[in-house]
Formats: C-alpha cells, sequence, structure tokens
C-alpha cells in the first residue's frame, strides 16, 4: 500500500526532529568553558615554570638549531635587543608562558576559542571544529594558525604556518615547526578553578626532539585587563614633531626616520 | 638642553624635548642597568610618561656636580598600575625621591625600582624588567637572554 502523503510528511517530521535533536546535542556537549581572565598560577613554593621560554642549555638542538641561535646572538647587540622592546609579538609557543608575568584573556565560543595577551594586545584565535581556513590562504605570523578540536573535556589545538624565526628568549623554531597544546580545567587544593596547559614543539630543522612545555593559570585577582599599546607612541612622537614644525611656520613634514634620529641623538 | 638636543633641533627644524617621554623604551634593554644595586635619587618632575613598553620619567636633579635633568626608565604602564600607581598620582613639578638600579656605566639615570610622591609610595617588589618576575626567581632559572620586557 503507498504511503499516504500524510504518512510520509509524518515520517519525514519526525525524522527531522530527531535529527534536530542530535544536531543540538552535538553542537552544546559539556564541554569546559574556559572564558575569563587567566594569569599564571605557581604551586606553592614553586619557582619560575621553565619550559621552552627557560634556559636554551639543555634543549635538544640540531645543528642547524645551534647555529641559528649563535647567529641570532650577534644581532643583539651590547644591550640584548629583544622584540618586545619594539612592541612585536611574543609568538607561539612562548606567549602561553606569559613572559613579563601580563595576563591572558580567554573568549570561548563553540567554533573559536580567543586567547589575548594583555602585552602587545597579542591575539590568537583557535578555530575549533570543521570551520577552518583552507591551508592555501594561511598567512604565516608569529602566532601561527591554530586549529583546534575536543578530545573528551580537553580542547586540543594544533597550530603550524609559524614563521621561521625566533621567539622573545632567542629560541628558534622553523616553518616546518608544529605546536601541540592541550587545554582543560582542573582545580587546586583551595578548590580553585585552574586551567592546565601543555605544549609540544615538534620542529625536524632545529630539534632533534619534541619540547614540552606545561603550566597552569589561575583566575586573574584584579579582573581588567590594562590596554596596552606601545606602537602608537611612535605615531604621536611623529605628530609631536611636526606640531613643533607647525608652530614655527614651517611646513609638518617630519618622517618617521627623523623620530628615530631624534632618538639616537638623546641616546 | 644637552647638545645632542641642539644637534637634533638642527637636524629636524623643530625643538626635541617633546620627545623625551615617548620613543626610549623602544630602543633600551635592561642590560644597561645594574639590578644588583639600589641607590635613591631626588629631584623635581619634569615629564612622567606611564607607557609602554617601558615608563619614562625626566627628573631635575641638584647635587654637587650642578643641575641637570637625569631620564630614568620603569615597568610597562600594566606593571605601574597594577603596582598602585593612579592618574595624577604624579605631575610636572613634584618632588620625587626614585629608588633606582643605576646604570651600568655611571651615566645619569636608572631602573625605577620604588618612587613616593607626594607622600605616596608605588614599588615594584624587585620585579625583573625582563621577566616582570621577582629577580631572584628570576635568576634561578638561569636564563641568559631576556625573555620579554
Amino acid at each position: 500500500m503507498p504511503l499516504s502523503f500524510s504518512a510520509v510528511a509524518k515520517a519525514i517530521a519526525v525524522t527531522a526532529a530527531v535529527a534536530a535533536c542530535a544536531a543540538v546535542s552535538a553542537a552544546e556537549p559539556a564541554h569546559p568553558d574556559f572564558t575569563g581572565l587567566w594569569t599564571g598560577h605557581r604551586e606553592p613554593g614553586q619557582g619560575r615554570v621553565s619550559g621552552f621560554g627557560g634556559p636554551q642549555a639543555g634543549l635538544p638542538l640540531t645543528e642547524d638549531g645551534k647555529k641559528r641561535i649563535e647567529d641570532y646572538n650577534k644581532l643583539l647587540g651590547p644591550e640584548r635587543a629583544n622584540p618586545a622592546a619594539y612592541c612585536v609579538d611574543y609568538g607561539v609557543p612562548t606567549v602561553m608562558e606569559l613572559p613579563g608575568g601580563y595576563p591572558l584573556e580567554f573568549i570561548q565560543k563553540p567554533n573559536q576559542l580567543t586567547i589575548i595577551y594583555e602585552v602587545e594586545n597579542e591575539t590568537r584565535r583557535v578555530y575549533i571544529g570543521e570551520r577552518q581556513l583552507p591551508p592555501e590562504k594561511r598567512l604565516p605570523s608569529r602566532d601561527g594558525y591554530s586549529e583546534g578540536h575536543w578530545e573528551g573535556e580537553t580542547l586540543v589545538v594544533k597550530t603550524t604556518e609559524l614563521l621561521d624565526g625566533q621567539d622573545q628568549a632567542g629560541h628558534p623554531h622553523s616553518d616546518k615547526a608544529t605546536v601541540v597544546e592541550r587545554f582543560s580545567l582542573t582545580k587546586d587544593d583551595k578548590g580553585t578553578k585552574l586551567i592546565s596547559y601543555e605544549a609540544t614543539l615538534t620542529d625536524p630543522v632545529y630539534y632533534t626532539a619534541p619540547v614540552k612545555i606545561a603550566r597552569k593559570y589561575e583566575p586573574l585577582a584584579d579582573g581588567f585587563i590594562i590596554p596596552y599599546r606601545c606602537p602608537d607612541e611612535f605615531w604621536y612622537s611623529l605628530l609631536d614633531l611636526r606640531r613643533e614644525q607647525v608652530k614655527e611656520g614651517k611646513p609638518g613634514n617630519a618622517r618617521m626616520s627623523d623620530v628615530y634620529k631624534a632618538r639616537e641623538a638623546l641616546e | 638642553m644637552s647638545t645632542n638636543l641642539r644637534k637634533l633641533v638642527v637636524a629636524v627644524s623643530a625643538p626635541a624635548l617633546v620627545l623625551w617621554g615617548t620613543l626610549a623604551s623602544a630602543h633600551h634593554s635592561a642590560a644597561q642597568f645594574d639590578f644588583g644595586q639600589r641607590i635613591t635619587v631626588e629631584g623635581t618632575v619634569k615629564e612622567f610618561n606611564v607607557t609602554n613598553p617601558h615608563t619614562e620619567a625626566i627628573v631635575t636633579v641638584k647635587d654637587a656636580k650642578g643641575t641637570r635633568d637625569w631620564r630614568f626608565e620603569g615597568h610597562s604602564a600594566s606593571h605601574f598600575f597594577r603596582a598602585g600607581y593612579t592618574r595624577d598620582m604624579v605631575n610636572v613639578g613634584d618632588k620625587i625621591a626614585i629608588l633606582i638600579a643605576p646604570r651600568k656605566d655611571g651615566g645619569d639615570g636608572g631602573f625605577i625600582q620604588a618612587f613616593t610622591v607626594n607622600g605616596k609610595t608605588v614599588g615594584f617588589g624587585n620585579l625583573s624588567p625582563e621577566s616582570g618576575k621577582p629577580l631572584d626567581s628570576a635568576n634561578a632559572t638561569g636564563s641568559s637572554a631576556p625573555s620579554g620586557n
């Protein structure tokens, strides 16, 4: 007996309803929510946690890796120049070690975890799930491209498309490097919510073995991120120079190179 | 005005004093300061710019060598505010006492470790300007390279 139109419609409706329920439960599993402000956590009596951002000695460097560090050290000058003094992002994975001791903000949505480090407003976007930028459209950067997925209650993030270069501590990584991070929630003895963080850097060019970082974050006590906009100072300095020129009845035409010259002259 | 400043004015046809408070930090590193030493310098605030990546202060100091401007660096604006600094705490013309890690070359200036102005004191707990962490702890890692600002 042929199915009546209404029976078919009913069957479709029931199927759709079941599918919808399945879709809802798949879209809203009980994943941990990392949203909030976080700062570095130390266990009682624990010193600074060192990992990739720690001492250079002891890292499993290839010959190319050692040479890369030697070459880089020759560029730092007597003042031991470092990227942060030039308002350059820390980059993955170093930024996650909270160099300088600033807080992190996590903003979590189902398909994206946004991580903002106070310094430099350094921003990472971790794309979670199916929606990903095609590899050929990913621009290499100091923070790379981060793709996340859930393994139970752990968010696993794979970062590629890193620039060949050095982090703030002078540690190199190549553009073949991959960083795999694992984020999960835990608690300390007092029941305070913590994020447990692990990262493993694998880089066949500069390292003979994976390098690991592990640390924890705790809620930020004072609860606010402070604006950090140091590149702006260059623009304000240029305006200052031009303002003085205009005040003297001259065209305001100082260049950024004049700003640099001014600084050099003062040192 | 120093000789260097005069040269600058000639070079860019503009007084350069406005630049005292802005870009110095971008060119500096903490490697030039001796964090094993502390001295206190007193003077009158000429500029006090709480900025990133490093704060800069110009203080007019009178001592046996005469009257001149010293330039100091300090932690980032974020660290200043978290250490208790508030807006308008320091104004041009204020008397200030600054505890510094002096320059290694013995020149005028240093890295701000604490300061007292108008009866209020802000201190940075012996923080490393590189790691933002207590110097003893930062040194304990044996890290030879700056790891941040």
